[in-house]
């Protein structure tokens, strides 16, 4: 049955629209947004990982892991490359062939005064140290900015996980809601179809016999009816009882057909408590064809 | 008296909401007055290349004099310009730019409308946005009507566009929430405008059988007809409707019709038809349950009146201001926020006969009202009359000029996005009725801007 038949030609599509969107938050049990399904679930990253199963700080890890400041330190100083010759050249054209060209003259005049080739060695060595510390430092800065993302990814993962188990913690709640409401139904049609058998039961037979013949009628005796109407009687609570167990506890579906079972969230909005409707025959709830207005 | 209309692009062929509305008006405004369409030379709304050639042609009848247009657009250089003018503060100079870049530079245009301004008694422009519509309503002045067809995206927020419509003679809205976004971004209360809208070229009887013959349809479906674009929302329907069809108990089947730029999924339940003629289109449209209209951005959907004119239930996005407010004041049509909406509108459209039919029919009894050829029209010809007797009595403004050359090129302006931000939102239930004006031709008193209206 749909939810908004309408009897006359007057519509409000704003009344339409609210009543659709009541529904919609009865069937979702409570209306959560995105946004607080969201706050919910950042309450519930708390509470899960917060006990020592996990680690006691891992909130607030990840919380100082994730808005690391980009390194501000300035770019470091290309490396000096230093050979034996460095110490004689001069960044000068001409005459800084000159200059070197002295340099090399007077060579051997220094060496009388201290030796300049470990000092070039020495340096040169450094020159190398650098190189490689360099590149080291690189190989680090680049792990740890893959390590940056990494725990910025973790943090999304848990995050999402969260809320993904939030939503179906809620959806699980709908659903024991459901499952209740309809096992309270099946007691109850259970305990009606006992009480209905136990009063078949204990009819007087004379009763059953003497609403079998037509009233007014004398002519057939009435020996031979009181055996008959007991075989009608036997036969007809067999098949009421085949029937109730085919039947199962189905009326409840009628009351949240139509609109509402389109909505992705499974319905809750039955009580345990509540009346169910009179038995129908399942299979034509959700035909295609169109739907009788509520009367 | 002779009329011209001033549009981007002009054509029998030419798909697009404010060209064919345009040439709809014009169609129907010549059998009362002279008209003339003034127009480029442009037929592709990106590149506004120039593939018709200038000079005098004649489409359904009407005049139609065509101008070259002096460069392509370069969408890169666009998109630059528009990040700047939307999104940063910027100064007038920028804005002009803006336009300059967006086109279609018709230069030649517009030098035709100040030469020839004294041959027509009124220019009607369509599209605020454009080139041609900036430019010539400064060259025009005070004949100038406009058809501003804005939507709710940040170039209603450009600064250069206050002046144009506090400049214009008057104003043809499309619908109240239009009318109530430009009176909030430029305080133009006073100057004459009306709701007017388009009618349409539905057929008197559509044929839904042979529709269904013709393309194989079978079963009940809903339908969307446009260009298949995700800046029309088709990308959030498709994912709705697949959601709907896995969820939900249903036989409803998705047609859609138009051409695409988006990847159509593949689906049993989704039937892409492409380009139809409008004969199928209508009657595609009357053999349909429903008509979805999943856009968030509209200044009037025609397929929306169109539908409606054939009886037929919308369902609209209801985050689109003119949508929700149309279904709601026609009380023919649900509207959706979120896919739990969708699919319970949907549902409840698909299930409840009745309740469909009966919302077609306010729906036909909306069009007919409001939207109808013969209102249309004269709505119209009740403005230029209005405008004419203004004329006589000599109460004609001037549009404002622009800043100093040191005053324009000063970054002051705010991003355009910003503005429209702080703009109003929300149908217009009850549509308010147009200020008092007093004998002078003025308003009775300046409304200080258009409060929140809507909810």
């Amino acid at each position: 049955m749909p939810d908004f038949s309408i009897r006359s030609d007057s519509v409000d599509v704003e009344q339409i629209m609210r009543r659709i969107r009541a529904r919609i938050r009865e069937k979702r049990g409570v209306d959560y947004t995105e946004d607080e399904i969201r706050e919910l679930a950042n309450v519930k990253l708390e509470k899960f990982l917060d006990p020592d199963k996990v680690r006691s700080d891992l909130i607030e890890h990840y919380r100082r892991q994730r808005p690391i400041p980009p390194l501000q330190t300035p770019p470091a100083p290309p490396n000096y490359g230093f050979e034996d010759e460095t110490i004689y050249a001069s960044s000068r054209s001409l005459s800084g062939r000159i200059i070197r060209l002295l340099r090399r003259i007077l060579h051997p005049a220094l060496k009388l005064l201290f030796n300049p080739n470990p000092v070039i060695n020495v340096l040169h060595m450094q020159s190398a140290i650098n190189a490689y510390q360099t590149e080291q430092f690189d190989r680090i800065a680049q792990k740890v900015g893959l390590g940056d993302e990494l725990h910025a990814l973790h943090y999304e993962v848990l995050n999402n996980l969260v809320v993904e188990m939030t939503k179906l913690g809620i959806e699980v709640k709908n659903l024991k809601m459901r499952v209740e409401s309809l096992s309270s139904r099946l007691d109850f049609d259970e305990r009606r179809a006992r009480a209905l058998e136990g009063v078949v039961q204990y009819r007087p037979a004379s009763a059953v016999a003497g609403a079998a013949a037509p009233a007014g009628k004398t002519t057939a005796p009435a020996e031979p009816a009181a055996p008959q109407a007991q075989e009608g009687e036997q036969a007809r609570r067999r098949r009421r009882r085949r029937r109730g167990r085919r039947r199962g506890p189905a009326p409840a579906t009628a009351a949240t057909e139509g609109a509402a079972d389109a909505a992705p969230v499974p319905t809750g909005a039955t009580g345990p408590g509540s009346e169910p409707a009179a038995p129908t025959d399942s299979s034509s709830d959700d035909s295609d064809g169109p739907d009788t207005p509520e009367s | 008296m002779k009329t011209a209309i001033v549009v981007q692009r002009y054509g029998a062929d030419l798909s697009g909401g404010a060209e064919v509305h345009a040439r709809y008006v014009t169609e129907h405004l010549s059998r009362h007055v002279e008209v003339e369409v003034l127009t480029t030379c442009a037929r592709d709304y990106v590149s506004w290349r120039n593939d018709l050639p200038a000079g005098v042609d004649v489409v359904n009848g009407i005049r139609v004099r065509r101008f070259p247009v002096a460069r392509e657009r370069d969408i890169f250089d666009f998109a630059d310009w528009s990040t700047r003018v939307f999104e940063r503060v910027h100064s007038v100079s920028d804005e002009l730019a803006w336009i300059e870049s967006e086109g279609p530079t018709s230069t030649e245009l517009v030098r035709h409308l100040r030469a020839a301004r004294g041959d027509y008694d009124y220019f009607i422009f369509f599209s605020y946005r454009y080139y041609h519509a900036y430019h010539g309503i400064r060259a025009i002045n005070s004949r100038s009507l406009l058809v501003p067809t804005a939507e709710r995206d940040p170039a209603i927020g450009v600064s250069v566009f206050g002046p144009i419509f506090r400049g214009v003679r008057a104003l043809m809205y499309n619908s109240f929430e239009e009318r109530a976004l430009i009176q909030a971004v430029s305080g133009n209360e006073h100057v004459p405008g009306v709701v007017v809208g388009v009618g349409s070229e539905v057929g008197a009887r559509p044929d839904r059988l042979r529709f269904r013959q013709k393309y194989g349809i079978r079963g009940p479906f809903a339908i969307y007809v446009g260009r298949i674009d995700e800046n029309k929302g088709c990308q959030e329907l498709f994912d709705y409707f697949r959601r709907y069809a896995n969820n939900v108990r249903s036989r409803l089947s998705l047609v859609l019709i138009g051409s695409s730029i988006l990847d159509i999924p593949s689906h049993p339940r989704i039937r892409h038809l492409g380009y139809v003629s409008d004969e199928d289109k209508f009657d595609a449209i009357a053999a349909a349950d429903v008509l979805i209209m999943p856009s968030y951005f509209e200044s009037l959907s025609m397929v929306v009146l169109e539908a409606w004119a054939l009886g037929r239930p919308v369902l609209a996005n209801a985050h689109c201001d003119v949508l929700l407010g149309q279904s709601i004041r026609s009380n023919a049509g649900l509207f959706y926020e979120n896919y739990d909406e969708f699919a319970a509108a949907l549902r409840t459209l698909e299930r409840d006969r009745r309740l469909a039919d009966t919302l077609g029919r306010n729906g036909e009894a909306y069009y007919r009202r409001h939207y109808s050829w013969p209102v249309v029209e004269r709505k119209y010809l009740d403005m230029i009359d209005r405008l004419k007797r203004e004329d006589e009595e000599g109460g004609v403004r001037g549009i404002e000029s622009l800043p100093s050359w040191f005053t324009r090129r000063r970054k002051t302006v705010l991003p355009a996005a910003e503005v429209l931000a702080k703009l109003p939102c929300g149908p217009v239930r009850a549509p308010k009725p147009p200020p008092a004006r007093q004998l002078d031709g003025k308003p009775a008193a300046r409304a200080g801007g258009v409060a929140r209206y809507g909810q």
